[in-house]
C-alpha cells in the first residue's frame, strides 16, 4: 500500500468524505449527515460497506440513497468483504479519506466497551479524522457550539485550526477553546510543608501557565466571525473536557487523535480520548492531524 | 476489655503531643534550610529517643515512652495505623494511566529504573551476604537479596513530585516521564516487597511462595478492575448524598482499612491492601480535589509525623551507624538508580542531559524507602545497621537528587 500521498497531508481541508454503511436502522441518517458535510466541504463522499454484496442489500442501498436525496452519480460505492475494521481502515487509507463519518451509540455495556465496537476501535486507530455521530437524524443536523481541547500537544493546533475551518462551513456560531488542568498531585507535594498563600499562589501559577498556553495557541488562528472563547477546566485530560462538552450542552466535541497505539489496558486504566470514547458527551470529531 | 490506666492515658497523650509539637518545629525550621519535612520528623525521633535524651536523660525519655505496660502496645497500635494511612495516601497518588499515557519513554524508564537497581542489589546481597552480617543459608539470604533489590529500586513520589514543583517542572513533559516512572516503580516495589513480607511472617500460617504470588496478583486485579469500577461508581453518590466531605472521609479510609485488614487476613501485609485500595480509590475522575486535599492533610499532618518520630525512638543512630555498609548502600543506590533510570530515558527517545536529569529525578527515595526499611526492620528481616544505612540513603538521594538534576535541566 503506497502511504506517501497520507503522510504529512494536512488535516483540513476534508476533499474526501467516507460513510460506513451498516443498514442499521440510523443507516439513512447517518448517510444523510455525510451528504451535508460533503455538500459544505465540496468533499467527495465515499459509502463503504463491508460484507457480502447482494441484490437486496443493493435494493435497500438504492431506497436509502433516493430518500436521502443523492444520486448514485454523487457519490462512490465500495463493497468489500473482511473484518469490518481492519477493512474499513485499510479502504480508508487506499482512497485518501480526510474524513470518515461513522455512528456510535453514546455508551456501550461494559463487555463491549472492553472488547471494543466497530466505531471505537476504528476511533482508536484511524489515520485520518473521524466523526462519531450519537444521535444523527434523517434531517441534517444544526452545529451552533463547538468544544475544542487546547492541551500542549503539538496536535492540538491542528485540531484548533480543523475546527475553525469546519465552522465556518457549517456557520458555528460560538466555539470554546478547553484546556484541562489536572491537579491530582498537588495535594501530595502541598500537604506537609506549605502555607495557605503558597498553596494559593502555586494554583495560580499553574492556572496562569494554562491561560498562558491557550492565548499562544490562538495567536495563530485565524477565527474570524466566530465567537470564540477560552476555558479552563480542572480535571484529567479527556474526562474533563468531556463532562464540560456534556454539561454546556455542546453540539460537536473537537479532540485530538491518540498519541499512543491504544488497547485494553488503555480502556482499564482509562485516559485522554478513552474517557470520552467511554461515553460520548455528544458528536465527537477525531481529528487525526498526521504530525 | 484491657483498659490503658489513668495514668497510662495521660503518658500516651503526652508522649503523642510531644511528638506532633516537636516534630512541627523542626519541620518549620527544616522548611527555611530548603530540607525536607521527614528530616526534621527522623531528627526528632533521635532526639526523643535512645540516641540523645535517652543517654541525657533516660528518665524522662523512659517515662515518655515507657517499655512495659499498656502504653508500648497503644503506641504501637498507633504506629501501625500510621503506617497503613502513608501507603493509602501514596497509593492515591499512583495513576497508572499516567504510564500509558506517556507511552515508551515512560515505560521503558519505569522498567529499566527497576530492573537494574534490584538486580544489583540482589546480586550484592547474594554474593556477598557477609557484608550485611546475614546467614549463609539459601532461604533467609534469598528473602535478604529480594529485599534489598527492592529497596534500592523504589522511589519517593512525594518527594520527587516535591521537586519537580520547586523547579517547575511538575507539568512539563519530563516532570511527567519521571513521576509516571515513579509511580510504576512504586507498584511493582510495594508488590514485591509485600511477597518478601509475607513470606518473611513467621506468626502467621506459611502459604507456599506461588500461592501468595497467585494471591497478591489476584488481590491487586481484582482491586484495580472491578474494585476500582466499583469505587469509581459509587464515589459520586458519596460525595453528593452524604455528609460532605465527612461521607467520603469516612468511606474512604473504611475502605483503606477494610482492604488491609483483608490483605493482613490473607497472610500478606495490611501495607499492600491500604496501597492498592489507595490506587482504586485516588485513581477516580470523580474523586473531588477537596477530598483528596482532605485525605492528604490528614495523613501527611497527622500519621506521617507519629511514624517518622518512632523510628528514631525505636534505634540508636549512633550506636548503629556502620560506615562500610552506610557507603556500600549509597553507591548502589546512585549507580543502580541513576544508570537504570538515564539508560531508560535514552533508550525512550530522550536527550543525553534530559535523561540524566530523569536519572537523578528517580534517585530521590525518601519517605517511600524509610517506610520500607521500617517495616523490613520491625520484620526481622534486616538488621539496625542495615536500617540505619537505608535512612540515611534516603535522606542523602532527597536532598542531592534536585540540586543535580539541575545542572542537566539548565
Amino acid at each position: 500500500m503506497d502511504l506517501s500521498k497520507l503522510k504529512k497531508r494536512p488535516s483540513y481541508p476534508f476533499e474526501t468524505i467516507a460513510v460506513a454503511v451498516s443498514f442499521s436502522s440510523r443507516c439513512q441518517s447517518i448517510i444523510v449527515q455525510a451528504k451535508k458535510f460533503s455538500d459544505a466541504c465540496g468533499a467527495s463522499l465515499l459509502l463503504l460497506h463491508i460484507g457480502d454484496k447482494t441484490q437486496e442489500k443493493e435494493q435497500a442501498l438504492d431506497e436509502i440513497l433516493d430518500k436521502s436525496g443523492i444520486n448514485s452519480s454523487q457519490c462512490r460505492l465500495i463493497w468489500m468483504e473482511g473484518e469490518p475494521v481492519e477493512t474499513i481502515l485499510k479502504l480508508c487509507k487506499l482512497n485518501i479519506v480526510d474524513l470518515l463519518i461513522l455512528g456510535a451509540l453514546e455508551k456501550e455495556n461494559l463487555l463491549k466497551f472492553y472488547i471494543g465496537s466497530i466505531a471505537r476501535n476504528i476511533s482508536r486507530k484511524a489515520k485520518c479524522s473521524v466523526l462519531l455521530l450519537t444521535n444523527p437524524t434523517s434531517t441534517p443536523l444544526k452545529f451552533k457550539k463547538f468544544v475544542v481541547n487546547g492541551v500542549s500537544n503539538p496536535k492540538t493546533i491542528h485540531t484548533i485550526n480543523t475546527s475553525f475551518y469546519l465552522a465556518k462551513l457549517l456557520n458555528v456560531k460560538e466555539i470554546t477553546i478547553v484546556n484541562e488542568l489536572d491537579t491530582s498531585g498537588l495535594a501530595m507535594t502541598m500537604a506537609a510543608d506549605s502555607t495557605a498563600p503558597e498553596t494559593k499562589e502555586i494554583k495560580k501559577n499553574l492556572i496562569d501557565d494554562s491561560e498562558e498556553m491557550l492565548k499562544t495557541l490562538m495567536e495563530n488562528c485565524d477565527f474570524s466571525n466566530i465567537n470564540v472563547n477560552n476555558k479552563i477546566v480542572k480535571g484529567k485530560q479527556g474526562y474533563a473536557i468531556s463532562k464540560y462538552a456534556k454539561d454546556k450542552k455542546a453540539d460537536l466535541l473537537v479532540v485530538n487523535s491518540p498519541d499512543t497505539n491504544l488497547n485494553l489496558f488503555d480502556r482499564i486504566f482509562a485516559h485522554d480520548i478513552e474517557y470520552v470514547l467511554a461515553d460520548l458527551p455528544c458528536n465527537v470529531l477525531i481529528v487525526h492531524s498526521r504530525v | 476489655m484491657v483498659k490503658l490506666a489513668h495514668s497510662e492515658l495521660i503518658v500516651l497523650l503526652l508522649s503523642i503531643s510531644t511528638m506532633l509539637i516537636v516534630s512541627r518545629i523542626f519541620a518549620e525550621l527544616g522548611k527555611r534550610l530548603k530540607l525536607p519535612i521527614v528530616m526534621g520528623e527522623l531528627i526528632v525521633g533521635i532526639i526523643l529517643g535512645p540516641t540523645i535524651l535517652g543517654l541525657i536523660s533516660p528518665d524522662v525519655f523512659g517515662f515518655l515512652f515507657p517499655r512495659t505496660g499498656n502504653v508500648p502496645i497503644a503506641l504501637d497500635g498507633i504506629f501501625s495505623l500510621s503506617v497503613i494511612m502513608l501507603l493509602f495516601v501514596a497509593g492515591m497518588e499512583v495513576q497508572l494511566s499516567l504510564v500509558l499515557k506517556q507511552g515508551k519513554v515512560a515505560i521503558y524508564t519505569s522498567v529499566f529504573s527497576m530492573v537494574i537497581p534490584f538486580f544489583t542489589g540482589f546480586a550484592v546481597a547474594w554474593f556477598f551476604p557477609e557484608i550485611f552480617s546475614i546467614s549463609n543459608e539459601q532461604g533467609p539470604k534469598l528473602l535478604f537479596a529480594l529485599f534489598f533489590g527492592t529497596a534500592l529500586s523504589i522511589s519517593a513520589l512525594p518527594v520527587i513530585a516535591r521537586i519537580l514543583m520547586d523547579m517547575n517542572l511538575f507539568k512539563t513533559n519530563i516532570g511527567m516521564v519521571i513521576i509516571a516512572s515513579a509511580m510504576f516503580n512504586d507498584l511493582i516495589g510495594w508488590l514485591i516487597f509485600s511477597l518478601v513480607l509475607s513470606l518473611t511472617n513467621t506468626q502467621a500460617e506459611h502459604l507456599s511462595l506461588w500461592y501468595t504470588v497467585a494471591y497478591i496478583l489476584g488481590f491487586g486485579l481484582f482491586m484495580l478492575t472491578i474494585g476500582k469500577k466499583i469505587i469509581d461508581k459509587t464515589l459520586p453518590w458519596m460525595q453528593t448524598k452524604l455528609s460532605w466531605p465527612g461521607g467520603v472521609l469516612s468511606i474512604s479510609l473504611g475502605i483503606c482499612l477494610l482492604s488491609a485488614a483483608f490483605t493482613e487476613a490473607i497472610n500478606i501485609h495490611a501495607i499492600l491492601g491500604a496501597f492498592i485500595a489507595g490506587i482504586a480509590f485516588g485513581d477516580s475522575v470523580h474523586l473531588r480535589e477537596q477530598a483528596r486535599e482532605i485525605i492528604h492533610q490528614f495523613v501527611t499532618n497527622f500519621f506521617a509525623p507519629l511514624f517518622f518520630v518512632s523510628i528514631g525512638l525505636k534505634v540508636n543512630f549512633i550506636e548503629n551507624f556502620n560506615p562500610l555498609i552506610v557507603a556500600i548502600v549509597l553507591v548502589l543506590a546512585f549507580v543502580g538508580k541513576v544508570l537504570g533510570a538515564t539508560l531508560g530515558a535514552r533508550l525512550g527517545g530522550m536527550t543525553r542531559n534530559h535523561s540524566l536529569a530523569v536519572g537523578f529525578g528517580m534517585n530521590a527515595r525518601g519517605a517511600m524507602e524509610i517506610i520500607l526499611g521500617t517495616l523490613a526492620l520491625n520484620a526481622g528481616l534486616i538488621s539496625k545497621p542495615i536500617f540505619v544505612a537505608l535512612v540515611i540513603m534516603a535522606l542523602i538521594t532527597s536532598l542531592t537528587s534536585g540540586p543535580i538534576m539541575k545542572r542537566f535541566i539548565d
